[in-house]
């Protein structure tokens, strides 16, 4: 007689059970983010002392007397030098949360030793990454209304556009800058050591998309590198919702490209996930550090 | 009974306890070598966006701006000369507070704790392989970064670096006394941060201090780091110096004594009150 065993799961998963887990991840993210009371220095300092420095360099670069600042403003076409730097510096920091967030959120998991036995439960694996993104455009949107707020009240920086563009802007940049940060944390899985990695993507983001000034001041070959480059239509686009009164039809040259990328890192983000997930099953690399 | 350890600490037991420290960081610097790339080229990309802002403050290339403050319109020289220190700064600030949290979080802190080693020792340990590695990548960095950017010094090197000495000393006692809030307060990443960017910035690695808005100056001049990133300048780029540059030698010697004291008695007085409360361990 001839006995065959099937083993049988007793998960039985669905999207209630999805969803549950999602929320699970989301609630367990938000206890360790509001657990270390350095999360107050780093939502209310940082919006304002990493754009200070470029900020100092320029009132340096003014002279006493301001003949620089003339000729920054004659050049960029701002009126308003700190808010010229601040949208581009946030918009770098927030790239740069997000590689170190959820770009980083599975390998944390990983050095933990938590990650392998998650993986065991019968649920959908993506949300965990999901589950990081949720408290992480939360807390990021923190950010982005006190840095608003503190340079507002600090250094009298007014808003001469609309607050629905500007959030506009920044919806259609979420899909790009998660997508990113989707495929960097399935890289760090089988990269492990990646803080070279995050420094080399900041720092093109630093280098070619105008932080604190116009990409037409970059040489040739290196506009062209711009262009392809999200951050670059972001930081474009929020500064003309924010001081130049920009609709929706003067920031569609940069709202498209935006949602353009938005859609390709979504895709690559997703996929490299996937081709992680069944490359750790199959090397048994999720355990390992 | 007379409980006797069974360690007999002298001096060379504590100068191969240095040593095994700096060669296992050694080891570990080096497993990952893209670790000392990104250190070589992470300081060029951020002064990488100042240089391109500095051509929309130029006319001509002069930044005269720039030369009204500092009396140099070569403001990438300046820049460029504030890095390096900088990247000794950063190296004493992080090479003992982030390696005590390292050391918590891999759980190896507490047996470490237990050798009979002085602590200070431990310390200065995490910091010799990261000094010297900075040595190295700073080097590179310069080599790239001045090609790129260009680095005119008009002045005289030696004294530079001789000046230099007694400000990187004094920032061990800073070190010591950091050392001891982090393991106080566990969580360090946010507070070596950010302390660092603002002692960097407020003592004008940047920037000629002369020109921060009135109210920051003072804060500016009471940190000895704005004496030593301007007497290092005043030697090699000639540019006007906040005191005369006997003065702000001075200054930096005093400083020197004052802090490795300072650092090291808040340091013991805080690793103390960790031990009686017990969380070495914890993080």
């Amino acid at each position: 007689m001839e006995t065959s065993l099937v083993p049988q799961s007793l998960g039985q998963p669905g999207l209630g059970s999805d969803l549950r887990a999602f929320l699970a991840v989301v609630r367990r993210e938000w206890r360790i983010f509001t657990r270390y009371p350095s999360w107050i220095i780093a939502l209310f300092i940082w919006p304002l002392i990493f754009p200070m420095m470029y900020i100092l360099t320029a009132r340096a670069l003014s002279g006493p007397d301001g003949s620089g600042l003339a000729i920054f403003m004659e050049t960029t076409g701002a009126k308003d030098f700190i808010g010229y730097i601040v949208i581009g510096t946030t918009v770098w920091m927030w790239q740069n949360i997000v590689l170190w967030d959820v770009g980083f959120s599975l390998r944390n998991e990983q050095m933990r030793g938590t990650l392998e036995s998650n993986w065991l439960s019968p649920t959908w694996r993506f949300s965990y990454l999901l589950g990081h993104t949720g408290p992480q455009i939360v807390s990021m949107l923190m950010f982005i209304i006190v840095t608003g707020l503190e340079f507002g009240l600090l250094f009298g920086v007014r808003l001469n556009g609309s607050v629905w563009m500007i959030l506009l802007m920044m919806l259609a940049a979420i899909p790009s800058i998660y997508g990113l940060g989707f495929a960097f944390a399935s890289l760090v899985i089988t990269v492990k050591e990646a803080n070279a990695f995050v420094f080399l993507i900041r720092g093109i983001v630093m280098i070619f998309c105008g932080i604190t000034f116009p990409i037409s001041l970059l040489p040739g070959w290196m506009q062209s590198v711009a262009k392809w480059l999200p951050q670059t239509y972001l930081i474009h686009g929020m500064r003309a919702a924010a001081f130049s009164n920009a609709g929706i039809k003067e920031l569609a040259p940069d709202l498209i490209p935006l949602l353009l990328f938005g859609t390709f890192w979504l895709v690559i983000g997703y996929s490299t996930f996937v081709w992680m997930e069944r490359r750790a099953r199959r090397t048994g690399a999720i355990g390992q550090y | 009974m007379e409980i006797e350890s069974l360690s007999q600490p002298s001096l060379n037991t504590q100068l191969r306890a240095l040593l095994m420290i700096a060669r296992k960081d050694w080891k570990v610097f080096w497993r990952y070598p893209l670790n000392a790339l990104s250190q070589v080229m992470h300081p060029i990309i951020w002064i990488t966006p100042i240089y391109f802002m500095g051509k929309a403050f130029s006319t001509n290339g002069q930044a005269l701006g720039f030369a009204a403050y500092s009396g140099t319109s070569d403001y990438m020289s300046f820049i460029l000369l504030g890095t390096i220190l900088n990247n000794f700064i950063m190296t004493v600030f992080w090479g003992m507070g982030y390696a005590l949290k390292n050391d918590m979080d891999a759980g190896v802190l507490e047996s470490n704790w237990l050798m009979p080693v002085s602590r200070l020792l431990i310390l200065v340990g995490r910091t010799l392989t990261s000094l010297l590695t900075t040595a190295i990548t700073s080097l590179f960095m310069f080599v790239i970064a001045a090609t790129l950017f260009g680095f005119r010094p008009t002045g005289n090197t030696f004294a530079a670096f001789l000046t230099a000495l007694p400000m990187l000393l004094g920032l061990y006692g800073f070190g010591f006394a950091f050392a001891g809030i982090v393991l106080l307060m566990r969580e360090a990443n946010t507070l070596v941060d950010v302390s660092s960017f603002l002692v960097q910035g407020l003592s004008g690695s940047n920037f000629p201090v002369q020109s921060l808005p009135s109210w920051l100056i003072p804060v500016a001049l009471a940190l000895p780091l704005t004496y030593g990133l301007d007497a290092v300048r005043g030697w090699l780029l000639q540019t006007q110096t906040i005191l005369p540059l006997r003065v702000e030698i001075g200054l930096l010697i005093v400083f020197m004594f004052v802090m490795l004291w300072f650092g090291s008695w808040v340091f013991f007085r805080i690793e103390r009150r960790v031990r009686t409360l017990g969380t070495l361990g914890q993080h």
